[in-house]
């Protein structure tokens, strides 16, 4: 009779959570709320019986009701509250897996764990719990990258979340932990569109406390979607950690809706330049100043894709100006300088710009400018994108050796390998177009379908040789290799067995 | 861009200086350079101060001594905006909130 109630709040409260889960909106709010409140009342029903069963002196029933009734309850706010922020690694990963966190609950007990890591011990023990579980999944690679972050490697730990993405075994627990971590670090880096897009790509789970940052983001980045100053205060009173995001809430709202420049509209430098030049009394700059300028400017500033545009088209205004080559020609003939000087002098420049240009846009990872037809443009194209090729052409032949050096590498070292390889195929094809894609991918996909087959056949490594294939077919979809969707095709239609059952994608 | 090393930069006169003016101001902060004078130890360019050493100074004289080069140097030099003596104002840092994750329950 007592246990029907429980039961049924039980039932109502992951039924909240479940549809809270799949919301982003202002129903958010309204499945929290129920979540919340069948939580209390479960706990007040659990303690009822508990205090019931102690006045009628069946302490030692009291216990068991207690482990059973109370201690799944608050066994996430533990985790949180108490567990994690001391340090208590064992503690968390008990905790979590008495939480009801639904299918497979040593998974999400492993991340936990992982998130309540503060050392070497730590990292040890909860390392040779993840040993244990095989195949990888996302949780392996969850706990893998919270382990990271405390060793204080932010960007692998930040690049193996985002692999998340890609891995077909789902443990909702697990991706709202990932979520809250990455949209926490995006906060702390003041990155509120980065925030904003793994938001829009992943589409995961989303804890409370990554609701109200996503809701903070769309407030800096003047998104039209932003939530109004109710909402926002509202989505703060459900988050934990008021204290530190009371002042995050008040930045956000002192932001005028929409007040905020979206990225890749920020003030151009021709804008700039446009506006100096109008200036009264301003003397009118001829190129080359104009083109050592910018050129200075860009090396001072961060580097961004206008502003190299910008570098770029003002260099090769200059090299190819009329006003340029006669001051040239003549300073030959002045210096007594030897013949063709004028001429070399300008192709040194052009390649001194070049390199120049071409060592600082490889460090920002950016790509060669389109629609730039002068020596230092073509130059920087060709130099970006035969540089990228070649090493990425390296790296992918790196790492299919792999699999002839007679070492059997842990899995999670494998799927790092392949995360590294993804992210600099990613870069190398962001800045180097399409152009640059279709030249990188038959050799990334040559070496991918062969490491996928052996971690598929060889290493039992079913969500990561799936994922593998999966980007594999992606990118011949974007490139239209007939023959290699083919073979995509034919690998990702395998059912994949994970612990959470075979998945057919 | 190896425009802090420019050889009119290094030796701290104009674009416009004849061969004879060069000569002299080298002789002058080779000089300077061997008795240890302070104020011949950096030198002014579009960038900010940089470090003289005399190695570079006798660089720089060889450099203008060959028309090719001077013309190339000439190219640059009389294009840049004028030296800076004093080193370049740092860009803001971007609106980080350092320790907000930490604050927010996430290591480190």
């Amino acid at each position: 009779m007592y246990a029907l109630p429980y039961l049924l709040l039980q039932r109502l409260r992951q039924a909240a959570i479940n549809a809270r889960r799949r919301n982003r909106t202002g129903r958010y709010l309204v499945w929290s709320v129920l979540a919340g409140v069948t939580n209390a009342a479960l706990l007040v029903l659990g303690i009822t019986f508990v205090v019931l069963l102690w006045s009628l002196s069946l302490w030692w029933l009291a216990l068991a009701m207690i482990a059973v009734l109370v201690v799944p309850v608050v066994a996430d706010t533990l985790v949180r509250f108490v567990f994690v922020p001391r340090g208590y690694h064992r503690l968390a990963y008990h905790a979590a897996l008495y939480s009801r966190p639904g299918t497979d609950p040593p998974a999400y007990a492993l991340c936990v764990a992982a998130w309540a890591s503060m050392n070497g011990t730590a990292i040890a023990w909860v390392s040779a719990k993840r040993e244990t579980r095989r195949p990888l999944g996302d949780a392996e690679v969850a706990a893998t990258a919270f382990l990271t972050a405390t060793r204080g490697d932010d960007a692998t730990a930040r690049e193996l979340l985002r692999s998340l993405e890609m891995i077909v075994e789902d443990h909702p627990a697990v991706r709202e932990l990932a979520g809250e971590w990455l949209a926490c670090d995006a906060a702390e880096r003041g990155a509120w569109h980065e925030l904003l897009d793994h938001a829009a790509r992943a589409r995961w789970p989303i804890t409370p406390l990554a609701y109200l940052l996503e809701g903070i983001a769309e407030r800096h980045t003047g998104a039209p979607a932003a939530p109004g100053a109710t909402e926002l205060w509202a989505r703060w009173a459900l988050a934990p950690r008021h204290r530190a995001t009371y002042a995050l809430v008040v930045d956000a709202l002192a932001i005028a809706p929409g007040a905020r420049v979206p990225p890749g509209s920020p003030a151009s430098p021709e804008a700039v330049n446009a506006t100096e030049a109008a200036a009264p009394g301003a003397p009118e700059p001829t190129s080359l100043p104009r083109a050592v300028a910018a050129h200075l400017a860009f090396e001072a500033t961060p580097a961004t894709a206008a502003t190299l545009a910008y570098t770029v088209r003002a260099w090769d205004t200059a090299l190819a100006d009329a006003a340029t080559r006669s001051w040239l020609a003549r300073r030959a003939l002045e210096l007594d300088a030897p013949l063709g000087a004028a001429e070399r002098a300008l192709r040194d420049v052009a390649g001194t710009v070049t390199d120049d240009l071409a060592r600082l846009a490889e460090a920002a990872q950016l790509g060669a400018p389109p629609d730039v037809g002068g020596p230092v443009g073509h130059g920087l194209a060709r130099r970006l994108r035969h540089g990228r090729l070649d090493a990425l052409e390296a790296a992918f032949s790196r790492w299919a050796d792999r699999r002839h050096d007679n070492t059997q590498h842990p899995s999670i070292d494998e799927w790092r390998a392949f995360i590294a390889l993804w992210t600099a195929y990613n870069a190398a094809v962001a800045a180097g177009g399409i152009e640059l894609r279709r030249l990188a991918f038959p050799h990334a996909f040559s070496k991918g379908s062969n490491m996928a087959a052996w971690l598929w056949n060889k290493r039992e490594e079913y969500a990561l040789s799936h994922a593998i294939s999966k980007w594999l077919l992606s990118e011949a979809l974007v490139v239209g290799d007939s023959e290699a969707i083919e073979l995509g095709h034919r690998n990702c239609a395998l059912a994949i067995p994970t612990r959470l059952g075979r998945i057919q994608t | 861009m190896k425009l802090a090393d420019n050889p009119f930069f290094v030796l701290g006169v104009t674009a416009e200086a004849s061969r004879i003016e060069v000569e002299r101001e080298a002789q002058k902060l080779l000089g300077m350079l061997e008795l240890g004078f302070a104020e011949a130890r950096t030198y002014a360019t579009p960038l900010g101060p940089r470090e003289r050493t005399a190695e570079m100074v006798r660089a720089a004289v060889a450099a203008l001594r060959d028309p090719y080069r001077r013309l190339v140097a000439e190219l640059w030099a009389r294009h840049a905006p004028p030296p800076r003596a004093e080193p370049a104002a740092r860009q803001p840092p971007a609106a980080t909130r350092d320790g907000l994750r930490r604050a927010l329950g996430w290591r480190p």
